[in-house]
């Protein structure tokens, strides 16, 4: 048997026990960051920088650059991890992968950097990530009050889950004050939004929810999947937990299905006992491939704002397109939060073309770059209709009752140049104008 | 992990109250309904923790023996009384144990009281009409000294909210809203 002389977790963590203890109040151990191998590295002024080296590690054995791969289920057990145990700070400490893994202790302090968070835990999928956070702050009897415009998996959740755990939710138009604090009932326990809408792009006025949240001591949950840490930094203006699809922009490559939860540490500890037993914690080679595409994230997602907004410009103009919006045209409805709110825009650009959802069927598959396929925030261009898709839970009225008109169209931009992209989509849209004229001859 | 009770996050609590006494706040609520005779319904109101909105979707009934005009359907109201004392101090006792180390295996607590109806009655002026004396065993084991379980247990009778509250005099602020039919 090794016995080892570090630490095998984080160091700062040590037990509260000591002699001497007579009642609660001397108790010495206060909560921190973390759990990190070292001390939390926030100080770097830029993204991209944290982007790179918040979290990561070089192989202290062998000198190779970049945080290894911890491929490993289980840990060495020895004193230490038995008292981190008995003493309540298993979570500081490697004792089996489901409770917390090194390679998922990298990406986890990247992300915290990059979202400025005390503490952050990664999920295998970005459900798992949004289950698991909900529940953490839902009791027996709760209420939450939602966007009615949420991802379908959430939707799922919110209506056909919670029911079943003797909770509810109350689905309400995001922009409308006035009712989300009418849906506020006694046993409301969460206020939860998207911060970018899937797929009409919203952008919600989050100090405005925080504000009703705070009023009402609840808590606040925001989806940032579509802004990213780049484009809105939602700890900062007094949201309590942060989610994200990490299969999307976070990770940037449609290579891996990851989630994140982060915020304080003191609710983010709320979240870990929760993880372990619903499950979902992140594989190390998923740990892995995010933390390298996040070391991207900042630079990625300008490219993705560059392109989106040439090509969503180009749309907007183009006789066969009924509709766009972008949050950062000036005739998206929400043009004014997004300036107000958003350091960066996101990638995706959602269109209506004339002629309903057969006629956006026809265009996806005149479309030659843009690949057609759901999922969206990689380098390369993802195309899909809402209504065969993301949104496919919903009946037609319903979609059309939150805004999604036949022959939406949702483009997630990637990182090609806008001339590409656009000279794709004008011999696209050229092809339907021109069936369109053959038809009509 | 000891007693089922994280120390570490409970020693973290205690350190954040100590920074931020608001987040020490509790309240409580609960309503109580009369639906017949002696038996009435109770619902726990949502709690506030550190002002935070906690729902508590938790109801109980709470009557009377038959020999006391009731229909026996739940535990009385001094039944009541006593379990929330009891339970009161068993998480205290379980509170300090942790904070100390203390591994408990077994714990139990066993009340008796006994009061005189002559005082609710008001048939004798010179009878208390609540509890004069309330008297409980503590039944523990676990890897403490003798000595240690019962300083643990003056420390826990000490820090125990609902002990206190029933061995110091507390206000008890009432209105009525009467209708007149």
């Amino acid at each position: 048997m090794t016995t080892s002389n570090t630490t095998r977790g984080d160091a700062s963590s040590q037990s509260p026990l000591s002699p001497g203890i007579n009642w609660l109040s001397d108790l010495k151990r206060s909560r921190k960051p973390g759990p990190f191998f070292g001390e939390a590295q926030h100080t770097w002024s830029g993204a991209s920088t944290c982007a790179v080296h918040a979290g990561s590690s070089d192989d202290p054995r062998t000198g190779a650059v970049g945080t290894p791969i911890y491929q490993s289920s289980t840990f060495l057990l020895e004193d230490d991890q038995y008292n981190s145990i008995h003493d309540g700070y298993a979570r500081d400490r490697f004792i089996y992968a489901r409770y917390g893994n090194p390679s998922q202790w990298a990406v986890q302090q990247k992300l915290a950097a990059l979202e400025g968070a005390e503490s952050a835990i990664v999920f295998s999928s970005g459900m798992a990530a949004i289950t698991t956070a909900v529940l953490s702050f839902m009791d027996k009897g709760a209420h939450v009050v939602a966007s009615k415009e949420l991802y379908g998996g959430t939707y799922n959740l919110f209506n056909q889950e919670l029911p079943s755990l003797d909770m509810s939710a109350t689905l309400v138009d995001p922009r409308d004050f006035d009712a989300i604090e009418a849906a506020i009932q006694p046993n409301t326990q969460i206020l939860y939004f998207e911060a970018i809408t899937n797929p009409l792009l919203t952008v919600v006025d989050i100090p405005k929810i925080v504000e009703i949240a705070k009023k009402h001591s609840l808590r606040v949950i925001i989806d940032a999947t579509f802004a990213t840490p780049i484009g809105l930094r939602c700890l900062e203006l007094g949201v309590d937990i942060v989610v994200h699809s990490a299969s999307k922009y976070l990770n940037g490559h449609s290579d891996l299905i990851a989630g994140v939860v982060l915020g304080s540490r003191k609710l983010i500890d709320q979240v870990w006992p929760r993880m372990l037993t619903y499950g979902g914690s992140l594989d190390p080679h998923a740990c892995f491939l995010l933390e390298r595409g996040l070391k991207t994230l900042a630079i990625r997602m300008k490219a993705h704002q560059d392109s989106a907004i040439a090509l969503a410009t180009y749309l907007e103009q183009h006789p066969a397109i009924e509709r766009v919006f972008y949050p950062l045209l000036p005739s998206h409805p929400d043009h004014a939060i997004a300036q107000r709110l958003l350091d960066n825009a996101t990638g995706n650009v959602t269109f209506v073309v004339k002629g309903g959802d057969g006629a956006a069927l026809a265009l996806l598959k005149a479309l030659r770059l843009p690949k057609q396929a759901t999922s969206l925030g990689g380098v390369e261009s993802l195309i899909s209709l809402p209504f065969n898709s993301s949104q496919a839970g919903f009946t037609h009225q319903q979609r059309v009752g939150m805004g999604i008109m036949p022959g939406t169209v949702r483009l997630s931009v990637g990182i090609e140049d806008a001339t590409d992209l656009i000279a794709d989509f004008k011999q696209a849209l050229g092809q339907m104008t021109d069936k369109t004229e053959t038809t009509h001859a | 992990m000891r007693n089922g009770i994280p120390a570490a996050a409970l020693s973290e609590f205690v350190n954040e109250v100590r920074d931020t006494p608001h987040e020490a706040v509790m309240d409580y609520g609960i309503n109580i309904t009369w639906e017949s005779g002696t038996r009435s319904h109770v619902e726990a109101k949502p709690m506030h923790v550190g002002g935070r909105r906690v729902s508590r979707k938790f109801s109980w009934k709470a009557d009377e023996p038959r020999q006391l005009m009731g229909t026996n359907h739940a535990a009385n109201p001094q039944e009541l009384l006593l379990s929330g004392l009891g339970a009161c101090m068993m998480v205290s006792f379980l509170a300090g144990a942790s904070a100390k180390g203390i591994q408990i295996e077994t714990l139990e607590i066993d009340f008796e009281a006994s009061l005189d109806l002559r005082g609710f009655m008001g048939i004798e002026a010179n009878s208390a009409v609540g509890f004069p004396e309330i008297q409980y065993t503590i039944h523990v084991t676990g890897d403490a000294s003798a000595e240690a379980f019962e300083t643990l247990h003056r420390a826990s009778v000490v820090h125990s909210p609902n002990a206190q509250t029933i061995l110091n005099q507390v206000a008890l602020k009432g209105a009525i809203v009467s209708t007149s039919i």
